[in-house]
């Protein structure tokens, strides 16, 4: 992390700044200017709401939303409602990752699979998931195996379309090599083509990951009676402004969390690559 | 111990079905054996079928013609197909795997404890000067030392017979002296069985008791040369006169061949 604004703030201050700061070094810095400029943002957005006087139903302030945040976790509602939330979304992105990399090894590994599963994948793919909240409503009713089957939906089509990507970009000398080493078909598969498509298949599970965070939120909106899209949907029937601004930023922090995490595995899978 | 069996190419040809008109043939009735203890080398001008001979031979691939045999020294009964493993010009290890960890597929794959397979593995990595690179990745490593751990990762295996498949050919010229005489010291000492595919005549008379010579495509063998330098032979052996009339006689045969490959080339064009 640190790395990086360092070897700017130097090359920016040039060699005759280090032991005293100039008053401009703080705004050289990328991390003090991105906080900087959020609380700024709110210092504002405190002030003129207070100047204005809008309606706080229109645009609470930021310390009244700070309060209605603490409020619903204190009261339990809202741990509630992540719990849920994240049950649905990760319960449902497990289903796709791993039937999305065991599906995607086998179109890769044979053409007539391929063949096949294109046409389903060319037609499904580019098909916005949310246009499938009516019809598995219908079939699935608005219960459990609704909101798994709607997560799921959306994160297996990039796992399998980078699955298959990055098992058919291995390089065939390694399939030879194992072949000769002794690896039957099961064992090129799990040791060779599965570990090689690796970054491949990450990079899926970044995109997937994100859409079964929209379908959930959005399927939970719809039809929930808990989760946070269901608290935000209903928070904004009744005006309660404040909560819906809660949830938003429990929703923010949960993408923050996620592309975190998924940034430091990255590094993690990724270590025989960087080295 | 049982002699590993003769590999014989019984009139081997092979034909690849062309677009359109008659098959193209990239190996043609080839006839020859490769003898339990012998390095046998095969050299010819570029796309003359060299590595594809390795491969028919390991099994990858099979003849359109002719077959593939493994058959006894001593009274030509048939035999069971020997032991190879292959030492691969692009090296072709597993990145994501350690050193070590490349070197004990071939184990993991057979089932041997992990314990076992770790020794073994730290053996043949001290067998050819890799101590204390276990933990690196293959990016961390120079050509030479990457075709040393793909050398080691073969070896450990034990086969009957070493294919080695233009092993030093993506490597820079000084290393690549460096590996062949270590190579040829390691072939010496072990009286291992080799099969070696090759550019370099030097290479192939630094190493091979058995030098096969290749006409341009379609492959056929155009002289199969014995080597009768002494051993231990090394870099040095080139002041041999021998030597030179052994190179002589290569390149002679070669240059036709490369010319006629290169002619061919500019007819496909």
């Amino acid at each position: 992390m640190s790395g990086q604004p360092i070897a700017e703030r130097s090359s920016l201050s040039g060699a005759t700044a280090p032991a005293t700061k100039p008053a401009g070094s703080l705004l050289d810095d990328p991390r003090m200017l991105g906080w900087g400029a959020v609380v700024f943002v709110l210092v504002a957005w405190e002030l003129i709401a207070i100047l204005t006087g809008v309606n706080r139903l229109y645009l609470p302030r930021p310390t009244q939303i700070v309060v209605a945040l603490f409020d619903m976790f204190a009261n339990g509602k809202l741990t509630v409602d992540l719990g849920y939330t994240l049950y649905r979304i990760f319960a449902g992105f497990f289903i796709a990752l791993v039937v999305g990399v065991a599906l995607g090894i086998w179109i890769a590994t044979s053409a007539r699979v391929r063949a096949v599963a294109d046409m389903f994948i060319a037609a499904l793919y580019p098909l916005p998931k949310v246009t499938l909240i009516p019809l598995l409503i219908i079939w699935l009713g608005t219960g459990g195996p609704f909101m798994l089957t709607i997560s799921a939906l959306g994160a297996i089509f990039p796992i399998i379309i980078n699955t298959v990507l990055g098992v058919r970009q291995c390089d065939p000398g390694l399939v030879l090599a194992a072949r000769d080493l002794g690896a039957n078909q099961r064992q090129v598969m799990r040791l060779v083509l599965l570990p090689s498509a690796i970054p491949s298949i990450f990079a899926g599970v970044r995109l997937g990951l994100g859409v079964s965070i929209i379908l959930v939120v959005a399927a939970e909106m719809v039809v929930g009676k808990f989760g946070l899209g269901a608290r935000l949907y209903l928070a904004g029937q009744v005006l309660e402004t404040e909560q819906v601004f809660a949830v938003l930023i429990v929703l923010a922090a949960l993408g923050i969390v996620v592309t975190k995490i998924q940034d430091q595995i990255d590094i993690w899978l990724g270590r025989w690559r960087l080295a | 111990m049982i002699a590993p069996a003769v590999i014989e190419f019984d009139g081997v040809g092979l034909a690849y079905a062309a677009q359109s008109g008659a098959p193209t043939v990239a190996l043609d009735d080839l006839r020859c054996r490769f003898l339990p203890g012998k390095v046998t080398a095969i050299i010819g001008p570029s796309g003359c079928g060299k590595s594809t001979m390795l491969q028919i031979a390991r099994g990858f691939l099979d003849p359109t013609a002719g077959r593939l045999r493994f058959v006894e020294l001593a009274n030509g009964a048939a035999a069971e197909r020997p032991a190879m493993s292959t030492v691969w010009q692009a090296f072709n290890l597993f990145p994501w795997l350690t050193v070590i960890e490349n070197v004990e597929f071939g184990l993991r794959l057979g089932g041997m404890p992990a314990a076992e397979r770790r020794a073994r593995a730290k053996k043949a990595l001290a067998a050819i000067d890799l101590t204390g690179f276990d933990e690196k990745y293959p990016r961390q490593l120079s050509g030479g030392m990457r075709q040393r751990v793909g050398l080691a990762r073969a070896l450990v295996m034990e086969p009957d017979v070493l294919l080695l498949d233009e092993p030093f050919g993506s490597l820079d010229a000084q290393t690549r002296l460096v590996l062949q005489e270590q190579l040829a010291a390691l072939v010496e000492r072990s009286g291992t069985t080799a099969i070696l595919v090759t550019h370099s005549i030097e290479e192939a008379i630094l190493l091979a008791d058995t030098i096969l010579v290749m006409t341009a495509r379609p492959g056929r063998i155009a002289a199969e040369i014995e080597v009768d330098l002494p051993r231990p032979r090394s870099h040095g052996t080139a002041q041999d006169p021998a030597y030179g009339v052994l190179f002589e006689r290569i390149y002679g045969l070669l240059r036709d061949e490369v010319m006629r490959a290169m002619v061919g080339e500019r007819a496909d064009t």
